[in-house]
């Protein structure tokens, strides 16, 4: 065959298979450009999983009249104009390829009025051949109409999975759109019913909205987030430890509004929930980066899922520490979900807040119940003011120590009903918090003969990369031969472990996750492992002392809700629960 | 079987024996010990299946045999028993009946079939040295001995013949120890065997009587006739290290100090280190050492020696528990630290051509 150019209805269907895969990128490109034309209000109506139809409505800016059939050529946009735009992009589209490719390959008509325009008009196109200018009637706004989708190209047809799948992720989309914009109001209806229905909320951060989308559990186990730096913000909602779930289908982020899966701060979150997680689970969050746009270039994915950071690492580390930072305020006593105007340095104690007010009260209720640490004081120093036993009460969430419960649980009781503490989960965090703080220069201990690890050439290449932190650590590492690597040290704190499995096991890491975090995580894990093994271990006898003593402990320790496996320490049955158990007061 | 004898003709060999017997077995003969009575003597054995050991002594024995009966209810049996009391003991059955003035005690038994027992371990060699330097070896080298290592070779000790020199090495990867005694004779052939750390824990045990042992290496096995006890152990089957390469030829700085003090003072030091490596650093000056601790709370301690040295400052920090050991062991009144630098291990020693040698490596602060 001779080489020739191909004609332009061929490139718009080419150009069409970047961009459009399924009906959802149909409503992905449709109602990003709604947005991007400033509407208050998006309705998404689909027919048969969005093959059938397609159907976009919108109150923003419209088109006029004579740039209709313009909107409708490739390479067409009114988003950038010059080069330099591209350096600060403000809005989700801007390469002007969605309706001549959306147009290319269905049964396409588009009609819009713009604001100023005092009638509407339309055009219809039928697989890329544009119809007339026709007059219309419309409110101010734009509709496009996809019908048909892929009629004319067989092959893609054949691509497209069930109705209900494609329903499936045009609803999950538009979920993450109406995340992305708690201003405007979505709503997407197939046939007769209503799949989403997110009316307009008020400011950026709708409890409402977000409860709407990924539902009420989420929102009363999440912690706000909002932290700046710079031209950087980062803000929205991480679940806590105890709401991580098995997949990781709630993980939402949004660079400057745009719905992303960003493998770097993905794997920046995951890192900030490092040593709260058990086992294989997912954190769940919702999260927004506000970010100046010449510092990020969102051009570097077609379908525009992945970003590229100038300063990759700096993000990385500014929402790792975030994160990170928020976490380790899980601890007895802090409020699960701050409110959403607190700001980043404080956490709030809402008990103290609450009982200050009203301390006499408290104290009295609290005398009655026996809830009290100590009630001598009370009767036999009548003077002792009521606040002083209010604060005294209050600065501690788990309580007083009752019993050990068969050698393995500590039972207390606060103000709010029972505590139930695993005391070796407990003990655990509580040590490991402690060895973590004091960590700081290690002592290393020379070996007499130096252990050989023979390894794959390529995996020595990686590990040597990051020398610096091993030998921080406490491993210092020599290449012996392009195969073999000799650690000649070892952290004096290591207890005669197997080097060479310990070292095998960071290189498992670093290939996996490729993360630079990784030695970090293993001396983490060391230390985790010295705190597991000098923790208390079950069937230990406790005093009441000893008891309270660890209870007081966890109040100050941070991340203590959960042990460094991950698993919750403690609990609480509040007395709701007690007396709902035995049909008290109904 | 049916034998009469004394209570201590009884008690003796059981208690010899009593030390390999564990108390929780999964194979219940374990727990038990092989009682064999013939020729007007009775052997006790006890097994672990690593170490066996079996004492003898005199009975009137009136009907041979082969029993086994559980180790540690005779071994209390015997000992609640008067002294000098005359003790029959006879099956009955499937039962071990034992008779002592008034007191009656039926055992449990199991057929000595049953009991393993290591027959002949195919002795390749003979060596003869005194008790008293056998236990000696032992003594100034088990504590190097490295503690479950997945390195298993480690965790046992090394025993070396060439010519008429019997050595014992030990490591654990951040200390050695190293000790020599003379044999009787010249030995057949030069062997390197790693004695397991059980079987070195109880051969301490036995030994220190007068006269001399006769160690028989085999293949697989060593056996020593110690007295009354017949001592035998599996090897650990391994390559010991080379440990020649680790023990520093030639020291730069040579450190003289009187052994008492230099171990006290690094004892006193010892109490404020870090409880979990045990660091300590120490400041070698012209004439004086200085040892200084602290720990995670920031408590603080400092000591000085004076000690005979000639040459530049050097500061180097060890555990100080590897130093203590090694000082523990050295049985003179001086001792000598040979130093290279801050990064090099040391070498402690006795004055003089010691037969003993302990190297310690440093640790980085």
């Amino acid at each position: 065959m001779p080489i020739r150019v191909l004609d332009n209805h061929l490139i718009d269907q080419i150009a069409a298979g970047e961009v459009i895969e399924r009906p959802a990128s149909i409503v992905k490109e449709l109602v990003e450009n709604s947005l991007d034309a400033g509407a208050q209000c998006v309705d998404v109506e689909i027919e048969a999983g969005g093959v059938r139809l397609t159907r976009v409505r919108d109150d923003g800016c419209g088109i006029p009249e004579h740039e209709l059939a313009l909107a409708l050529s490739r390479h067409a946009t009114s988003k950038i104009s010059a080069a330099d735009d591209l350096a600060a992009i403000t809005t989700l589209g801007f390469r002007g390829e969605a309706l001549p490719s959306i147009a290319s390959v269905s049964r396409f008509e588009i009609v819009s009025r713009h604001v100023d325009a005092e009638r509407a008009a339309s055009v219809a196109v039928d697989a890329g051949n544009v119809g007339e200018l026709r007059p219309a009637a419309h409110p101010p706004g734009t509709t496009i109409e996809v019908r048909d989708l892929f009629f004319n190209l067989p092959a893609r047809r054949k691509f497209l999975r069930s109705e209900v799948t494609e329903q499936g992720h045009i609803v999950r989309l538009l979920e993450r759109l109406a995340l992305s914009r708690h201003d405007v109001a979505f709503r997407l209806r197939s046939a007769a019913r209503t799949l989403l229905d997110a009316p307009a909320g008020g400011g950026e951060h709708d409890g409402n909205r977000l409860a709407r989308v990924v539902g009420q559990d989420f929102v009363s186990r999440s912690i706000d987030v909002d932290h700046s730096a710079g031209p950087v913000r980062v803000h929205g909602w991480i679940g806590v430890p105890a709401a991580a779930r098995a997949t990781s289908d709630l993980q939402y982020w949004f660079v400057n509004g745009r719905a992303v899966r960003d493998r770097l701060l993905m794997n920046a979150v995951r890192l900030g929930y490092r040593d709260v997680l058990y086992g294989g689970r997912q954190p769940a969050y919702v999260l927004y980066l506000d970010i100046d746009p010449t510092l990020v270039d969102v051009n570097a994915h077609p379908q525009k899922l992945e970003v590229r950071f100038r300063d990759s690492r700096q993000i990385h580390d500014f929402v790792f520490r975030a994160v990170e930072r928020k976490l380790s305020g899980t601890r007895p006593g802090v409020s699960v979900v701050t409110p959403v105007q607190a700001n980043d340095a404080s956490y709030r104690l809402p008990l103290a807040a609450g009982r200050d007010e009203v301390p006499g009260v408290w104290a009295m209720s609290s005398a009655l119940r026996g809830v009290s640490s100590d009630p001598l004081p009370q009767v036999s120093e009548p003077g002792v003011p009521a606040e002083f036993v209010a604060t005294e009460v209050v600065r501690q969430p788990l309580g007083t120590a009752l019993a050990q419960v068969h050698g393995l649980y500590i039972l207390a009781q606060n103000e709010q009903g029972l505590v139930l503490v695993d005391m070796h989960a407990a003990h655990e965090r509580v040590l490991y918090e402690k060895l973590k703080a004091e960590a700081g220069r290690v002592a290393t201990q020379l070996l007499l003969a130096p252990v050989t690890i023979e390894l794959k050439v390529d995996e020595i290449d990686a590990l040597l990369e990051h020398q610096r932190q091993w030998a921080e650590a406490g491993f210092e590492l020599e290449r012996l031969s392009p195969g073999t690597v000799v650690v000649r040290s070892v952290p004096a704190m290591l207890p005669r472990e197997d080097i060479a499995a310990l070292v095998h096991d960071v290189i498992a890491d670093v290939a996996t996750d490729g993360a630079t975090h990784h030695l970090d995580g293993a001396t983490d894990r060391l230390l985790g492992t010295i705190a597991c093994r000098s923790a208390i271990h079950a069937h230990r006898r406790l005093t009441l002392p000893e008891m309270n003593a660890l209870l007081r402990q966890m109040e100050v320790t941070p991340r203590a809700d959960q042990c460094n496996h991950g698993r919750p320490t403690w609990t609480q049955v509040s007395l709701q629960e007690l007396d709902r158990m035995f049909l008290r007061g109904r | 079987m049916k034998l009469t004898a004394t209570r201590e003709q009884i008690l003796a060999p059981l208690q010899s024996v009593i030390g390999v017997v564990e108390r929780r077995q999964t194979m219940p003969v374990l727990s038990n010990v092989l009682v064999a009575a013939r020729n007007n003597r009775v052997n006790i054995t006890g097994t672990d299946l690593e170490v066996e050991l079996v004492a003898s002594s005199e009975a009137q024995v009136q009907q041979p045999g082969d029993i086994t009966v559980p180790g540690r209810k005779l071994l209390d049996i015997f000992r609640a028993i008067p002294e000098k009391t005359s003790v029959t003991v006879a099956t009955d059955g499937e039962r071990l009946s034992i008779k002592a003035g008034k007191s009656r005690f039926t055992l449990s038994t199991l057929p000595a079939s049953e009991f393993p027992v290591v027959e002949e371990i195919n002795s390749q060699q003979t060596l003869t040295l005194s008790q008293g330097d056998f236990r000696r070896l032992i003594d100034k080298t088990h504590f190097s001995m490295a503690q479950q290592d997945v390195r298993y070779y480690l965790n046992g000790l090394l025993l070396e013949t060439e010519g008429k020199t019997l050595r014992a090495v030990a490591t654990d990867g951040h200390r050695l120890a190293l000790s020599e005694a003379e044999l009787e004779s010249k030995a057949k052939n030069n062997q390197q065997v790693i004695l397991p750390r059980k079987g070195v824990l109880e051969l301490q045990r036995i030994l220190g009587g007068d006269g001399n042992v006769d160690l028989a290496i085999g293949t697989s096995h060593v056996r020593a006739q110690i007295g009354d006890i017949r001592f035998t152990s599996k090897l650990i089957d391994g390559r010991f290290p080379e440990y020649g390469r680790v023990i520093p030829a030639n020291p730069t700085k040579q450190v003289e100090a009187d052994r008492e003090i230099l171990r006290q003072a690094l004892q006193r030091t010892a109490i404020l280190s870090n409880e979990k490596y045990r660091g300590v650093r120490i400041n070698l000056k012209a004439d004086l050492v200085t040892i200084q601790a602290h720990n995670p709370e920031q408590e603080e301690a400092e000591d000085q020696v004076e000690v005979a040295y000639q040459g530049d400052e050097v500061e180097i920090g060890f555990n100080v528990t590897y130093l203590l050991d090694a000082l523990a062991a050295v049985d003179t009144e001086k001792v000598v630290l040979g130093l290279t630098d801050g990064n090099s291990s040391c070498l402690v020693r006795a004055p003089g051509a010691a037969s003993s040698k302990y190297v310690v490596m440093p640790m980085r602060l």
